[in-house]
């Protein structure tokens, strides 16, 4: 009895072991490889031999895009029936935890959706592979698009759409208000803020010039960009100074103690219901900062069209400070077994005017202009109107900001989180920027 | 089915053999077979895991790449981050606070349900339905209804004049919803304490009253200390439980444990510095430094029970 | 004192186990005069109140669900002031599967689930509460710090062993660590109310002649009804709620179940179908309140109900 129990203790010993070691080896060899530029170009000899081949294709987002990228995705096998596409989509907080965890074990989707702030990183350690060597037509694209796109020198992901920042107003509650639409061309972030403290005064109670934008990195960068500043500098370090980002707050301070914006704790419980909840999307609220292609999900939580205006100070300082965003990007894994097949569908995804006429404004707008013009004509009137926003801007924007630095990630929530500190009094608005600095700095390694 | 023919051959095998000692020897076999699917279970499932988590705490792993061997950097790195001591914090107090009034909670209405009433189960149907609620992505909205600033305790304290906060999203309220979330969420513990209720074996109610015991003196020295394994169970449940706190957290404050990380649990922050800052490493240093501390309490608890857990057996 | 008194009164120590179980009769005690009465109806108010309160969330979360997506916000009070059934026939069909897919695929899960931890558990827990075996401290301990690592820093390295295994996109890795009582939770459980079985039942059982394996099945098993009823209601409610191992070790559109499915109707960063996901959400509330409606029953048949055979 005592042997046999002995056996089986030294048996179980190496089960430890073997199933540790299995999970630490499978930890460090499955996962990204060092040298992926490489990589994809030796390893598909396989399709458009014929033979039958799967892609996996992930990404986030709801119901409706979930539908409608279905929709591309049975039109793309159709014209190819010897590639099947395997969906796998879940909402936007899932996707980059199960993202990460598939990376890991070595199941990196062949073509998945990354997004800005996440790009670097997923380049930097060659998860993604370098689009530029694959056959994929990158000529209808906007070149200082698809530069949003490189990343120390390669091709990481092509963008699905742009994007820019924008003021969404209701023009109800301006008339409701008595107050004039501001010519957004010229209005300076004072007039903003008087604005906003009209409407509030003009409208009583529970309902407000502005939603708090504090949260949201990219306004600040427009700040700063018009006084010649910006968030990161192309050496991927910091490029504001204190002063820039405490005056920024400083402004959300102000607004909020004229009654111009809720205070901090219903600030806080807007920003987090998304555009349903959001002021607009309940008619208790005048304008926000948005992106541009949140502007139908808005309207049509606010139930009337809204309209798109600039950012107040584009031309208050030295120069204009709005950019386009890459919506999305699509990108290919640099592991995939089959970069042929994984290279036709973003081509696919990309150049297919009737992926285009599915897809619509739904990852931003269309970054190929000539299939951005092909469907022109079957965009909802909201949908125009971003479209003919973007376009007028275009003559405007001086130059795109570079790509953001290995760590990024991070910046979003440091932003928010120091932000809810400025709206709740417990910093001011220059140790709130003394914060953000050393924590921002902290998280790209600078 | 041979297992059990096979168990029951080995009963008839010991017929007769009436000796604690004899009765122990077999009970070692007995043992390895009852417990052959969790030693199964432990070492192919989750032992492994468990030890890669502890190899990758000492490394620099960013879920991207191969982890890299640092030493005990990210031990060293958790005593000077803030942030960690404040999800310490945080996490402390809503444990104190909120497992003993779940706890009592879920007693008091375990026996208000027990018995005696009718239609009990379909109170006791309503009242669990909150808990099948869990951690469902509707709770955040849920809870806003209620506890925001437009919910529907402002509206109730409106009608005494008085103007509330937006609780759920004040760092000095936020957190304080959330222990009042898990005080509702109390069924699972209350199913416990009915299952363990009726447990207690009816006659020794009855002795009791022969020997002129009242309904509070049988509750005291009957319910009381036949339901110690019980409420010992569910105490270090709970404890474990709110320790790992993190679906309420991450649902309710929109997964950032704001405003302010007031709701920063140490359980969110794990997740956030694993998953969204991708350093798996220190998230794994993390895991291991809350296991101590779970693992300390557990055992304080299991200690203590001596004291005043009182077994049949 | 006061337990001494009971074991005073404790049976001597070896009886049969016939003669045990006439010592459990079947339990009395009707209140009779109407000041019983009185009290029971201010109980049931006091009751029917309280769960009012309890329930304002999900009774929100009803009337959301019949309003059409518009105004869910906009008008956020308890009654609507328009109604219609477009959330459950939209939410139904909104998803590459009808909702039921998910439903059953969710149902495989739970079912394999079930069996595995009533089985697996409750070897595990009688092994832990009756026998006597070398290491059985350490061995309890590591079954419990089993359960003291969050899951957030378990699923990768778990990932990489499915995945080695070709599990990932199977139901496996949902159910075959349920069949290895991997869930210490329902172990520690079970071994609580094993203990609170009295040993002298054993002890006339092994009078008669019986085994460790007659023991589990023909005493613990019928006398920790109420244990495995736990068991079973909880499996069925943590594994129908369970988001994270879901989302992460199923991939395949097909292969989702209902909470993944769930969260596919909202996205942060677009536009959310919340009148869908609140009635979804009620429609796969709907089989686990039955189930607990229905189980309970088994919940409450404790030592004291239940008769020997």
């Amino acid at each position: 009895m005592i042997t046999s129990m002995r056996k089986r203790t030294m048996w179980r010993a190496g089960a430890v072991l073997a199933a540790g070691a299995l999970a630490l080896a499978a930890c460090s060899s499955d996962s990204g490889s060092d040298d992926p530029s490489d990589e994809p170009t030796d390893g598909g000899t396989d399709s458009g031999s014929g033979e039958q081949v799967e892609i996996r294709f992930s990404w986030w987002g709801s119901d409706e895009r979930h539908t409608l990228t279905q929709e591309v995705i049975d039109l793309f096998m159709e014209e190819n029936p010897d590639i099947s596409v395997v969906a796998d989509f879940t909402d936007w907080g899932g996707y980059w935890d199960k993202l990460a965890t598939t990376v890991a074990g070595g199941d990196t989707p062949d073509v998945m959706t990354q997004e800005e702030r996440y790009l670097t990183d997923y380049a930097n350690r060659g998860v993604v592979a370098d689009m530029s060597t694959l056959d994929i037509d990158t000529s209808m694209i906007d070149p200082s698009v698809l530069q949003s796109g490189t990343i120390g020198g390669q091709l990481a992901g092509i963008a699905t759409g742009i994007n820019a920042y924008a003021i969404v107003a209701d023009p109800q509650m301006f008339e409701d208000a008595g107050v004039e639409m501001p010519d957004d061309t010229t209005w300076t972030w004072d007039d903003f803020k008087e604005i906003a403290a009209q409407i509030s005064d003009a409208l009583g109670d529970g309902v407000y010039g502005v939603q708090d934008y504090g949260g949201n990195e990219a306004g600040f960068n427009i700040y700063a960009r018009q006084q010649g500043e910006s968030l990161y500098t192309e050496d991927g370090t910091l490029g504001y100074s204190d002063e820039t980002l405490a005056q920024w707050w400083q402004d959300l301070v102000d607004l909020r103690e004229s009654g111009a914006m809720p205070d901090g704790a219903r600030s806080v419980e807007i920003a987090e219901g998304g555009p349903e909840q959001s002021l607009l999307g309940t008619n208790t609220g005048a304008m926000g900062m948005w992106w541009t292609n949140q502007l139908g999900a808005i309207s049509s939580a606010a139930g009337r069209d809204l309209v798109l205006l600039r950012l107040p100070g584009e031309s208050e300082h030295e120069r204009t400070g709005m950019y386009f965003k890459p919506a999305m990007f699509y990108s290919i894994s640099a592991e995939t077994e089959h970069p042929e097949a994984a290279a036709k569908f973003v081509d696919f995804l990309v150049n297919s005017p009737e992926a285009g006429a599915l897809i619509l404004s739904d990852r931003g707008l269309n970054i190929n202009t000539a299939v951005r013009e092909a469907v022109s004509g079957q965009l909802d009137p909201l949908e125009v109107q971003a479209a003919e926003f973007l376009a007028e801007l275009e003559s405007e924007i001086v130059d795109g900001p570079p790509a953001p630095p290995t760590g990024a990630a991070d910046v979003p929530e440091i932003t928010g989180r120091i932000n809810q500190e400025v709206l709740f009094d417990t910093m001011s608005p220059a140790d709130a920027a003394a914060q953000f600095t050393s924590e921002a700095g902290a998280a790209i390694g600078q | 089915m041979s297992v059990v023919s096979e168990l029951r051959g080995m009963g008839g095998k010991k017929r007769g053999k009436r000796q604690p000692s004899a009765m122990r020897k077999g009970d070692g076999k007995a043992a390895a077979i009852f417990l052959a699917p969790w030693f199964i279970g432990l070492f192919l499932i989750t032992a492994g895991p468990m030890i890669a988590s502890a190899y990758l705490s000492f490394t620099d792993y960013s879920l991207l790449a191969p982890p890299e061997w640092i030493g005990f950097d990210n031990y060293t790195r958790m005593f000077e981050d803030p942030r960690l001591i404040n999800s310490l914090k945080v996490t402390f107090l809503y444990v104190f606070i909120s497992v003993p009034l779940q706890l009592a909670m879920a007693l008091a209405l375990a026996l208000v349900l027990d018995r005696g009433l009718r239609g009990l189960p379909i109170y006791r149907s309503i009242y669990y339905l909150p808990s099948l609620l869990g951690g469902s992505v509707a709770i955040a909205l849920l809870w806003r209804q209620v506890f925001g600033a437009d919910g529907l305790v402002n509206s109730v304290l409106s009608v005494f004049g008085i103007e509330g906060e937006g609780w759920v999203s004040h760092p000095d309220y936020a957190l304080g919803t959330l222990m009042v979330l898990n005080v509702w969420t109390f069924g699972a513990p209350m199913i416990i304490f009915l299952a363990g209720l009726r447990q207690i074996p009816q006659m020794y109610y009855e002795a009791a009253s022969i020997d002129g015991a009242g309904k509070w003196r049988q509750f005291r020295s009957v319910t009381i200390p036949l339901l110690t394994p019980i409420i010992f169970f569910n105490l270090i449940l709970q404890l474990i439980g709110a320790f790992q706190t993190f679906t309420q957290a991450y649902v309710v404050s929109g997964g950032t444990g704001g405003p302010a990380d007031s709701t920063m649990f140490y359980t969110l922050y794990l997740y956030q510095k694993g998953f969204a800052s991708l350093d798996m490493g220190y998230a794994s240093a993390m895991a291991w430094l809350l296991l101590a501390i779970i693992a300390g309490m557990t055992a304080v608890n299991f200690l203590a029970s001596k004291y005043w857990v009182f077994y049949n057996d | 004192m006061t337990d001494s008194a009971v074991r005073n009164d404790a049976p001597p120590s070896k009886p049969t186990l016939t003669e045990v179980a006439e010592r459990y009769p079947e339990p009395s005690g009707k209140p009779s005069q109407w000041r019983g009465r009185t009290r029971s109806i201010l109980k049931h108010a006091a009751l029917i109140g309280f769960g009012l309160v309890m329930l304002y969330p999900l009774l929100w979360m009803i009337s959301s669900s019949f309003k059409p997506d518009a105004i869910i916000f906009r008008e956020p009070g308890l009654i609507p002031t328009e109604f219609t059934w477009d959330n459950y026939t939209d939410g139904w069909n909104a998803l590459l599967h009808p909702f039921d897919h998910y439903l059953l695929n969710s149902a495989i899960i739970v079912f394999g689930s079930l069996i595995g931890n009533l089985v697996s558990c409750s070897m595990a827990a009688y092994a832990f509460a009756r026998l006597e075996f070398r290491g059985r401290n350490l061995w309890f301990a590591i079954m419990l710090m089993s359960i003291m690592l969050p899951i957030h820093v378990i699923i990768v390295p778990q990932y990489i062993l499915f995945s080695s295994l070709d599990w990932i996109n199977t139901f496996l890795p949902l159910i075959v660590p349920k069949l290895l009582a991997t869930d210490a939770f329902f172990i520690f459980l079970m071994v609580q109310f094993f203990r609170g079985i009295p040993r002298e039942l054993d002890e006339a059982a092994r009078l008669d002649g019986c085994g460790h394996g007659r023991i589990y099945f023909k005493i613990m098993l019928p006398l920790s009804l109420p244990a495995l009823a736990t068991t079973a209601i909880f499996t069925f409610i943590w594994t129908w709620n369970d988001f994270f191992s879901q989302l992460i070790f199923l991939t395949r559109p097909d292969m989702y179940t209902v909470p993944v499915a769930l969260r596919t109707f909202i996205d942060a960063t677009s536009e959310s179908s919340w009148g869908s996901l609140f009635a979804m959400s009620i429609v796969s509330l709907i089989p686990i309140f039955l189930v607990f409606l229905f189980g309970q029953k088994y919940l409450v048949k404790g030592i004291a109900t239940t008769g020997l055979k």
